[in-house]
C-alpha cells in the first residue's frame, strides 16, 4: 500500500502542487483526471475513490495507477493553511508532503510534531534549527521535554453539539449528543493528569449512584490518555500536550428535546408572494440563555422585494445563499419569538425545480451541557510538585441542527 | 503566466542567482530559488539553472535546502550528468553532524531517478542503516526499497535484505514499519516480506507503540501470518481485542478483517468482532469527511450481508441529510431498505417518502425503488404511499412508481389485486414507464377495468410512436388481452397486427408481428400456451429475505478498495431480466459434452456467447468462405426438423439473431439448409442436412456442420446449444 504521487488541483484542475513520490506513474496521467471527473460529474456518479475535495476546494486524489491504491485523507493537514492561499505558501506545503511521506508511505503524520518540523512561517529568515525535534526520537512522541510556563494553568472546554433532524411535520426522526473536551494545557515539565467525570460506566464501577451521571459511546481519546486504564478502571489518566488539543469525544444517544423549536408557515402564493411565519421556542431552562442565535429560513430563488417583521432581534435576506437569516444576539429559555417574512414573487414563473432545504438553527448556550456531563475534578500532578489551576467551561452548541419544511 | 518569454524569465533568474550581491542577502537569494520552483510547477523549463541552484545548497537554511533538492529531484533524470556533480555535495551532507541535514540528503539523492545511481548511493545507505538518529535510519530504510526501484531487475542484495529483517527490531517504531515496507518492496518477486512466529509476535507486542497508519498496515501483514494451534490463535487475537475499538476507524476495520480471517474456524469469535466494530464502522458512517463517510457506508453494506440484524437499532444514523452528495444517499437508502423491520418499518417510510419528492429524479426515483423493495413485506403500508405519490402528477414520479408496481407484481403476486385498482387511474403514463405499464395491462388486463381504452390510445398512436421496446411490448399485450378479453380487443389486435406487419419499417417488430399472427393462425388454444405465462416469479416468496452470506464470502475483500469500487450505485434493478433467466440455464443443460472443456478453461465461460447479425452475407462470399474453410465441428442436434412451416423456422432463427441464407423446400431428401451469424468477431457458417445417406443417424435427426473465421471454439458451442434450444422450442410446439 503506496501512493505513487500526491496532486493538488484547482477548481479547473490546474496543478497547483505536484509530488512525484515513486516515479512508476506518468506525471501527465493527472491530465486526463480532470475531464474523467467532469465526465462522473454529468453522470451524476461522483465516487469519492476518484476525488476527494476539502474546503479549499481543492481536489486531492492519490495517484490510482500504482498497483494497490489507497484512499488516503489529508485535510487535516491542510486545515492549517485554510486561510492562506496554497499558491502563497508551496514552499510549507511542499515541506509538509516530504515529511508526510516518503516513497509513498506515511511517516509523520501528527500535526503537532510536523510543526516542529516545519516552521509556519516560511518566509521569515531564521537560523535553521540544529537539532530534530527531540519529539521524534521522545518516548512520549506528543510532549517535549523542558517546556516552562510562569503560571501553570490548564483551560478545560466541554463543548457539546446537538444533531437533530426534525421533519416536516414535526416529529424527531432522529436526534444526538457530540461532545467533547478541550485541552489548553500551559504546564511545566512532565506532568500527570487524572480526569474524573460523571462518568455512569464509573459510578456503577465504585458502587455511587449519588448524583445524576451520564453514559456515554463510542468514546474517543487523544492518543495520550492511558486506554488500558481507562478500560480496566474508567480512569481517564494522561500526559498532556502542551498547548491546544482535543482530549476526548464522545457521543451520547439519548433522545433530546430540541433545545430550540421552530415551527413556521411558509405559504407560497405562485406569481405574487411568499408569507413566512417562524416561532422561534427556547426549551431550555429559564436561566440559562442561548447567544449568537441564527435562523436560517430558505426562500425560493426569485423572491425580491423583502419585508421582515420581528418581536425580537433583526431578520436579513442572503439572496446569494437563497435564506432569511434571522439572528437574536440572546435569547433566554422558556421564551417564544416570533418572526414575519413576506417577499414578492415575479409573475413569470422559474421553470427550474428547487429543492426544499430544511430551516438549519445556530446557537451557543454556555455555562450548560445537555447531557449533564460535569468535570468532577482534574488532578494534576508534577515532579517539581507546583501548584495548578485547572479552569473548567461549558458549552452546548448546535451542531446539525435541520428542521425540514413541507413548502 | 509566464509561458510567453519563459526564456527571458529564465535568463533573469540565472541572472539574479548568480548575482553576488543577491547570494550574499540570504532572504533575496532564498526568494530568487522560491521562484525557480514556481516555475517548474508552472510547467516551465529551468533545467539550465541547475549548477546555480547546486550551488545554492551549500546553505544553513534547512528550508532552502529543501527547496534545491526539489529542484534536483526533478531534473536529476534529465541532466544525469550535472546531477553527478550534485551527488558529490550530497554525499558530504550524508556526514554532516546534524541529523536533519544527514536525513535530508540521503532521502533526496535516494530520490534521483538516474540510471547509475546505486554505485553512489550504496555506501551512504549501508552507513545510515547503523546511523544513531532514527530519523535518518527511517530514510536509511525506505532508501533500501528505492535504491532496489532503480534497478528492479537486478538481483537482491541479501546482506541489505538481512540488515531490514534485523532492522525489525529496532526502537523506533517507525523505522520497523519502514522496514516492513521496504521489505515488502524488495521482495515483491518473491512473495512479499515473510512473517514467521517471531516476528509476527515480536510485531503485535509492538502494536501500540505505533501510529494509526503504521498500525493498519501492520495489520495487513499480519494476515500472512496462520498460528500454529488454537492456543496461540487466542493468545494473538487477545492481544488485538483492543484495537477493534481504536479511535481510528482504519485501524478498527483492519483489526476485523484479520479477526475475521484468523478466526474463520471460530464463527462466534467472528461474531463478537463484527459486533465490538460495529461502533467504529457507524462513528465512520457520520464522519465529517464525505469519503470517509461513503467508505464507511459500503464497509457496512459487507457486514450487512452476513448480519443483517447488526444495524437495525441504529436505522436513524442512515437518514439522509439535506446536503449530503447523491452518491452517500443512494447507499443510504440502499441499507435502510435491508434494516426495515417490525418496529421502524413506519419511520423509514416516512423518511424515504420524504425523498420521493426531491428535486433530483434520480434521487427520488431510487426512494421510489426503495419503497418497492420495502413493499415485498410490508405492501400495505408501501403501496399507500406509493398510490399518494400517483396524486402528484410528476411525470418522473408517476413513471417510477409505475415500474416498481410492475416489479412488485412479480415478486410479490398478493399486491396484485390493489396495484391494478391504482393503475386504473394512470391511463396517461409518461414516457419511460410505458412498457411498463403495458406489462402491467398484459399481465393482469383482466382485472383492469380500462385496460382496453388504455390499450386502444397506444394502437391509435402507433405511427407516432417511436420506441422499438414499447412496440414490441405493445404487440406481446395486445395478444395477451386478446387472450382473456377477446371481444373488446380483437379488432384492436388486427388493427395493430396489420400495422405492424405490412406498413412497419423495423425487421424485429415486423418480425414480432408475423410470429403472433402465425401462431394466432394456429388457434387461440395453441397460442394460450405459447404467450401466457407464470404471473409471477415462483421463486421468489414474500417470506425469502436475502440469503444471509457466510462472512468468507466478503472477508477477503474488507477493507480494500473492493467494497468501494466493485459497487452498482444503481438502486432500480431491472427485474425483468430475471425472468429470462430459466432460458439461459437451460441453454446450459443443452450442452452435455462441454463439461470437461468447461474445466480446463474456466474463463471462456465467463462470458455468455452472444449472437448478432451484423451485415448480410451475399450467396457469393458465403459460397467462396464455406468452399474456403475446414469444419470445425459436426454435432447431431438430436431434434429432426420440425414440422412447422419453414418459413417459421427461419423467422425463429432471426429471433435468436442466426439469418438463414438459402435451404431446400421442406419434402426434400436431403434437406438442407445454410446459416450464418456473428458473434464478439467471429462469423460462423454452417449448414444443416436431414436425410444425408452419408451422415449417419440423419435419418430422423438434424446434423449441424460448423464452419468459422476465426476460430473460436467458445463460440461455437454456444451457437450450437443456441440452435438446439431452437429446435427443441419449435418441435415442441408443433407436436
Amino acid at each position: 500500500m503506496s501512493a505513487s504521487a500526491v496532486f493538488v488541483l484547482d477548481l479547473k484542475g490546474k496543478v497547483l502542487i505536484c509530488r512525484n513520490y515513486k516515479g512508476d506513474v506518468d506525471m501527465s496521467e493527472i491530465d486526463h483526471f480532470f475531464s474523467l471527473l467532469m465526465l462522473q460529474e454529468e453522470e451524476g456518479l461522483v465516487c469519492p475513490v476518484m476525488s476527494h475535495g476539502n474546503a479549499l476546494n481543492v481536489t486531492l486524489r492519490n495517484e490510482r495507477a500504482s498497483p494497490v491504491p489507497c484512499v488516503q485523507v489529508f485535510t487535516e493537514y491542510f486545515k492549517e493553511l485554510e486561510e492562506e492561499s496554497i499558491q502563497d505558501n508551496f514552499v510549507v506545503v511542499y515541506e509538509l508532503l516530504d515529511e508526510l511521506m516518503d516513497f509513498g508511505f506515511p511517516q509523520t503524520t501528527d500535526s503537532k510534531i510536523l510543526q516542529e518540523y516545519i516552521t509556519q512561517k516560511g518566509n521569515k529568515l531564521e537560523v535553521a534549527k540544529t537539532k530534530v525535534p527531540t519529539t521524534v526520537t521522545n518516548a512520549v512522541s506528543w510532549r517535549s521535554e523542558g517546556i516552562k510556563y510562569k503560571k501553570n494553568e490548564v483551560f478545560i472546554d466541554v463543548i457539546e453539539s446537538i444533531n437533530v433532524l426534525v421533519n416536516a411535520n414535526g416529529s424527531v426522526m432522529s436526534s444526538d449528543i457530540v461532545g467533547s473536551i478541550k485541552l489548553k494545557t500551559m504546564l511545566s515539565g512532565m506532568p500527570e493528569l487524572r480526569l474524573g467525570l460523571n462518568d455512569r460506566m464509573l459510578f456503577a464501577l465504585t458502587g455511587r449512584d449519588k448524583g445524576k451521571s451520564v453514559a456515554m459511546e463510542d468514546v474517543k481519546f487523544h492518543q495520550c490518555v492511558r486506554l488500558s486504564r481507562f478500560e480496566s478502571d474508567r480512569t481517564i489518566s494522561f500526559i498532556p500536550p502542551d498547548g491546544e488539543s482535543e482530549l476526548m469525544s464522545y457521543r451520547i444517544n439519548t433522545h433530546v428535546k430540541p433545545l430550540i423549536w421552530i415551527e413556521s408557515v411558509i405559504e407560497k402564493f405562485s406569481h405574487s408572494r411568499v408569507e413566512i411565519m417562524v416561532k422561534a421556542k427556547g426549551q431550555f431552562k429559564k436561566q440559562s440563555v442561548a447567544n449568537n442565535v441564527e435562523i436560517h429560513v430558505p426562500v425560493p430563488s426569485d423572491a425580491d422585494s423583502p419585508k421582515f417583521k420581528t418581536s425580537t432581534g433583526h431578520a436579513k435576506y442572503v439572496p446569494e445563499k437563497n435564506l432569511v437569516v434571522w439572528s437574536i444576539k440572546s435569547f433566554p429559555g422558556g421564551k417564544e419569538l416570533l418572526m414575519r417574512a413576506h417577499f414578492g414573487l415575479p409573475s413569470v414563473e422559474n421553470h427550474e425545480l428547487e429543492g426544499r432545504p430544511p430551516i438549519t438553527v445556530r446557537f451557543e448556550i454556555p455555562y450548560f451541557t445537555v447531557s449533564g456531563i460535569q468535570v468532577r475534578y482534574m488532578k494534576i500532578i508534577e515532579k517539581s510538585g507546583y501548584q495548578a489551576l485547572p479552569w473548567v467551561r461549558y458549552i452546548t452548541q448546535s451542531g446539525d441542527y435541520q428542521l425540514r419544511t413541507n413548502s | 503566466m509566464p509561458y510567453f518569454g519563459s526564456e527571458e524569465t529564465v535568463k533573469e533568474l540565472k541572472r539574479a542567482l548568480s548575482n553576488p550581491n543577491v547570494q550574499a542577502d540570504r532572504l533575496r537569494y532564498k526568494n530568487y530559488i522560491s521562484k525557480v520552483i514556481r516555475s517548474v510547477i508552472q510547467g516551465l523549463d529551468v533545467s539550465t539553472l541547475f549548477m546555480d541552484m547546486v550551488k545554492a545548497s551549500a546553505t544553513v537554511d534547512i528550508v532552502q535546502k529543501k527547496l534545491v533538492y526539489l529542484y534536483m529531484c526533478t531534473y536529476a533524470s534529465d541532466k544525469p550528468d550535472l546531477a553527478l556533480l550534485a551527488i558529490n555535495t550530497l554525499r558530504k551532507y550524508c556526514a554532516d553532524p546534524n541529523p536533519m541535514v544527514r536525513g535530508l540528503a540521503l532521502s533526496n539523492m535516494c530520490n534521483f531517478r538516474m540510471p547509475g545511481m546505486t554505485e553512489y548511493i550504496e555506501q551512504p545507505i549501508v552507513a545510515g542503516l547503523r546511523d544513531k538518529a532514527s530519523y535518518v535510519r527511517r530514510v536509511a530504510v525506505l532508501g533500501c526499497a528505492k535504491m532496489h526501484s532503480l534497478q528492479p531487475n537486478t538481483e537482491i542484495d541479501g546482506i541489505i535484505v538481512n540488515e531490514l529483517y534485523a532492522l525489525l527490531r529496532d526502537p523506533d517504531p517507525v523505522v520497523v514499519v519502514n522496514c516492513l515496507r521496504a521489505l515488502e518492496e524488495i521482495l515483491k518477486d518473491e512473495g512479499g516480506v515473510v512473517i514467521n512466529k517471531p516476528i509476527a509476535h515480536h510485531l503485535l507486542n509492538r502494536m501500540k507503540d505505533l501510529d494509526s497508519w503504521a498500525q493498519s498496515e501492520v495489520l495487513t501483514f499480519l494476515l500472512r501470518y496462520r498460528p500454529r494451534s488454537d492456543d496461540e490463535l487466542f493468545d494473538v487475537l487477545s492481544l488485538l481485542d483492543s484495537f477493534l475499538q481504536s479511535t481510528h476507524a482504519h485501524v478498527a476495520v483492519a483489526t476485523l478483517r484479520l479477526f475475521l480471517h484468523l478466526a474463520s474456524a471460530h464463527p462466534a469469535v467472528q461474531a463478537d468482532a463484527l459486533l465490538c466494530t460495529s461502533a467504529p464502522l457507524l462513528a465512520t458512517c457520520g464522519a465529517a469527511s464525505r469519503e470517509l463517510r461513503f467508505a464507511g457506508l459500503c464497509h457496512v453494506q459487507k457486514v450487512m450481508r452476513s448480519q443483517p440484524g447488526l444495524f437495525s437499532t441504529h436505522y436513524k444514523r442512515f437518514f439522509c441529510g439535506y446536503s449530503e452528495p447523491t452518491y452517500i444517499k443512494f447507499h443510504k437508502m440502499e441499507i435502510l431498505v435491508e434494516l426495515v423491520n417490525d418496529e421502524n418499518v413506519a419511520l423509514v417510510l416516512e423518511e424515504l417518502s420524504s425523498y420521493c419528492t426531491d428535486v433530483s429524479p434520480e434521487l427520488a426515483q431510487a426512494a421510489i425503488a426503495a419503497i418497492g423493495r420495502i413493499a415485498r413485506t410490508y405492501s400495505e403500508k408501501c403501496l399507500d404511499i406509493l398510490t399518494g405519490l400517483l396524486a402528484l402528477k410528476q411525470d418522473h414520479i408517476t413513471s417510477a412508481v409505475i415500474q416498481t408496481f410492475r416489479d412488485l407484481v412479480w415478486f410479490c403476486p398478493q399486491s396484485t389485486a390493489a396495484v391494478c385498482q391504482t393503475v386504473e387511474v394512470c391511463v396517461d403514463s409518461p414516457q419511460d414507464s410505458e412498457q411498463a405499464l403495458l406489462w402491467l395491462l398484459g399481465e393482469h388486463g383482466e382485472k383492469i377495468s380500462s385496460a382496453p381504452y388504455v390499450m386502444e390510445g397506444y394502437v391509435d398512436g402507433l405511427k407516432t410512436e417511436l420506441s422499438l421496446a414499447v412496440k414490441m411490448e405493445l404487440l406481446t399485450t395486445a395478444v395477451k388481452m386478446f387472450l382473456c378479453r377477446p371481444a373488446e380487443t380483437q379488432d384492436m389486435l388486427g388493427r395493430l397486427l396489420h400495422y405492424c406487419i405490412e406498413e412497419e419499417s423495423d425487421v424485429c417488430v415486423r418480425d414480432r408481428a408475423l410470429l403472433y399472427y402465425r401462431l394466432l393462425q394456429r388457434g387461440v388454444e395453441e397460442t394460450r400456451k405459447v404467450v401466457t405465462g407464470p404471473k409471477s416469479d415462483p421463486s421468489m416468496s414474500v417470506l425469502t429475505e436475502r440469503q444471509e452470506e457466510p462472512i468468507s464470502q466478503w472477508a477477503s475483500t474488507f477493507n480494500t478498495l473492493g467494497p468501494l469500487s466493485g459497487h452498482d450505485l444503481c438502486l432500480q434493478t431491472a427485474v425483468i431480466s430475471a425472468a429470462d433467466q430459466p432460458s439461459n440455464s437451460t441453454e446450459k443443460e443443452l450442452l452435455p459434452g462441454s463439461k470437461d472443456v468447461t474445466l480446463s478453461s474456466p474463463n471462456d465461460t465467463e462470458e455468455e456467447i452472444s449472437l448478432s447479425l451484423g451485415p448480410p452475407l451475399s450467396h457469393e462470399t458465403f459460397e467462396k468462405m464455406w468452399l474456403d474453410l475446414e469444419i470445425l465441428h459436426r454435432q447431431t442436434l438430436g431434434s429432426p426438423l420440425p414440422r412447422t412451416a419453414l418459413d417459421m423456422l427461419q423467422a425463429a432463427l432471426q429471433l435468436v439473431k442466426i439469418q438463414t441464407l438459402a435451404f431446400t423446400p421442406g419434402d426434400t431428401v436431403p434437406w438442407k439448409a445454410y446459416i450464418y451469424t456473428r458473434s464478439t468477431g467471429t462469423l460462423i457458417l454452417a449448414e444443416l442436412l436431414q436425410g444425408d445417406p452419408q451422415a449417419p443417424g440423419s435419418d430422423e435427426s438434424l446434423v449441424v456442420s460448423v464452419k468459422q473465421q476465426p476460430v473460436n471454439q467458445h463460440a461455437i458451442r454456444g451457437f450450437a446449444s443456441i440452435l438446439k434450444s431452437v429446435l427443441q422450442t419449435l418441435n415442441d410446439d408443433s407436436s
